[in-house]
């Protein structure tokens, strides 16, 4: 009796009793999205403040940042005679300069996963939000695509912005012989080239950590408290438990190839060693202009991830259709 | 004219316990229904099933739809508050017409931010910092404003005091409240809505007691009551329950007419259709007995 009819005849269908929806009112599914989207940045603000903040803080190191001569980054000063040299350092550090603001990113990105679909049902507001004609489906994903692509395109943008103002500041302080002029070096096609080869890793990232973020987004579906410890501890345990009973650290070998080292293959041809203080520094528009972008698109893991990750959220919407609020 | 809502032989179980058990019931277009049980009676579970929050066994239709499987097309029709106090507490007033605005193809923003000027909420303040009252009047507000065909309201004015509560049911009845909607609500304070409702449904543990048109009880119903003297002779009558108020016994009778009775009741005591929650204590108790 209770199998969702999915084709009803049209006998069934309610003519009589529901208003019919104009095709003024009807709603589109971009402008569903679009408002749920918004009403994550209004619940969780770290969404976007952080962000600012971090990007924001980043800038203000271009100031107290001194550069001795002889020393910068283990590199000899004779390393940075040349153009090229230069060129490199300037696109490194463009990259590392927006390194925290995606680390930081991390973190409040997960601890969101963690509570978006959680928090819903602790404060009983879930039942606000389904007596709104809006699908579970549609929220789940929403909450997903702040996640992994809102939020993100955000960072790589405030990124952008701040290393351009952190190399302002540092022209400007070359200019006025406060920074050796080893540092400077804007050259706005590297500049171009480390952005573009920036968005097509943000892109990698986000497929490749799509699944871990599903996970998370399941787990606060599903986890009645503890959401924390319910997304951590299982991980732990059957590592723990694969070693005790088995000997073997496949659990352990996954996760670390998942979270960390798979990336990297997917990404580049070889493992990236730092090069540099011998003399060469890695330019990241070589890099750009070496690197095999289909190569990522192309790795099996990648893809395997995403139909984990899609198994996931379908979990995670099916959960959230019908867990009751108690 | 097809039901709003219409069961048949609904069923929800929670492990091994039983919240409703085969439940038929229909309600029509129209209707203001008072859905009224003790606490664990099933209501709260029953409203979960309309909405299509639950899984349930048997069959329900809300509006000619399946809550299970179509739920996102009838919430465009389904009103509910499931309670005081779940609007989240960081949403600001201007977000919340924000998103409804956004999400509901059938929101009149220009109607609750006209019904929210009368009451003290400003659009700048957030949920929590609102009073209890002024946190349902926000919710009302929002329902209002909604062109929906059933509003589902459960428990809508608990904890609120007498006032709030008094303006909130004026409010629907006065401004929402038309022969093109439906209403279904429980509340515990029956007293207040008795004569708000068109008709009572009764569920006891998870079985539907009584089904009513309130128009229809005078003919269903009677209370006789009686001096202490006249008690015996009135209880050959058959009452279904009885209770004792002060010094005199308030007899209860099923399914015998006023005209009926007091040609064999005459001068034993008053006659009267009972209150709604005089009849709920006595069907209550006549059950549990």
């Amino acid at each position: 009796m209770s199998t969702p009819d999915t084709n009803l005849p049209s006998a069934d269908t309610p003519v009589e009793v529901a208003l019919p929806v104009s095709a003024a009112a009807r709603q589109s599914t971009l402008k569903t999205m679009l408002v749920l989207i918004r009403r994550e940045f209004w619940e969780h603000r770290a969404l976007w403040i952080t962000p600012l903040i971090v990007g924001g803080l980043l800038v203000l190191t271009a100031f107290p940042i001194h550069l001795g001569n002889d020393v910068v980054f283990g590199a000899h000063p004779a390393d940075f005679a040349s153009a090229e040299n230069r060129l490199g350092l300037f696109t490194l550090i463009l990259w590392g300069q927006s390194l925290p603001q995606y680390l930081v990113m991390v973190i409040v990105v997960s601890f969101y996963l963690l509570d978006c679909l959680y928090l819903e049902r602790k404060d009983r507001s879930i039942l606000f939000w389904k007596s709104m004609p809006v699908s579970d489906a549609h929220t789940v994903i929403s909450k997903l695509l702040v996640a992994v692509v809102v939020v993100p395109l955000g960072v790589y943008l405030t990124a952008m912005v701040s290393g351009v103002l952190f190399q302002a500041i540092w022209t400007a302080r070359t200019a006025f012989g406060s920074l050796p002029h080893i540092t400077v070096g804007w050259d706005t096609l590297a500049w171009l080239k480390v952005q573009a080869l920036m968005f097509y890793g943000l892109i990698v990232s986000m497929l490749w950590y799509a699944p871990m973020a599903a996970f998370l987004l399941l787990v606060s579906a599903w986890a009645r408290k503890n959401v924390f410890l319910w997304a951590t501890l299982p991980p732990v345990i059957a590592i723990i438990v694969e070693r005790a009973a088995f000997g073997t650290r496949y659990t352990a070998d996954l996760l670390k190839y998942r979270s960390w080292t798979g990336i990297w293959d997917a990404l580049l041809e070889q493992p990236i060693t730092p090069e540099m203080g011998h003399g060469r520094v890695v330019s990241l528009a070589d890099l750009f202009d070496n690197i095999p972008m289909s190569k990522a698109f192309l790795n099996v893991d990648l893809w395997l991830g995403l139909v984990v990750a899609a198994l996931l959220v379908f979990a995670a919407i099916r959960i959230r259709r019908y867990r009751d609020d108690t | 004219m097809t039901a709003v809502i219409e069961a048949r032989g609904l069923k929800k179980s929670y492990g091994s316990t039983t919240a409703v058990d085969s439940v038929s019931f229909a309600i029509q277009p129209g209707r203001i229904v008072g859905l009224i049980g003790p606490n664990g009676a099933g209501k709260t579970t029953l409203f979960k099933a309309i909405l299509g929050l639950t899984q349930f066994d048997g069959e329900l239709r809300v509006l000619g739809r399946d809550p299970r499987s179509e739920r996102n097309e009838l919430m465009q029709d389904v009103c509910f508050i499931a309670d005081v106090a779940v609007l989240p507490r960081w949403l600001r007033v201007s977000q919340a017409l924000d998103f409804v605005g956004g999400v509901h193809p059938r929101f009149d923003r220009s109607r609750a931010a006209d019904f929210l000027a009368k009451t003290d909420i400003k659009m700048s303040s957030r949920v929590r910092e609102l009073s209890k009252g002024m946190i349902t009047q926000l919710h009302l507000a929002l329902i209002l404003a909604i062109d929906a065909r059933l509003l589902v309201l459960d428990e809508p004015t608990l904890g609120l005091d007498l006032l709030f509560r008094r303006q909130f049911y004026d409010t629907l009845l006065n401004d929402y409240f038309d022969k093109q909607r439906t209403i279904v609500l429980t509340t515990h304070q029956v007293e207040e809505i008795e004569n708000l409702l068109t008709d009572v449904i009764f569920i006891n543990r998870g079985h539907v007691v009584m089904e009513s048109a309130v128009d229809a009880l005078p003919e269903r119903y009677l209370q006789l009551t009686v001096n202490a003297e006249n008690a015996a002779q009135a209880r050959q009558l058959g009452p279904f329950y009885e209770r004792e108020v002060f010094g005199r016994v308030a007899m209860f009778f099923e399914g015998r007419t006023a005209a009926e009775l007091s040609s064999i009741a005459n001068g034993l005591g008053e006659m009267r259709t009972p209150s709604v929650a005089d009849l709920f204590v006595a069907k209550m108790q006549a059950r549990g007995s």
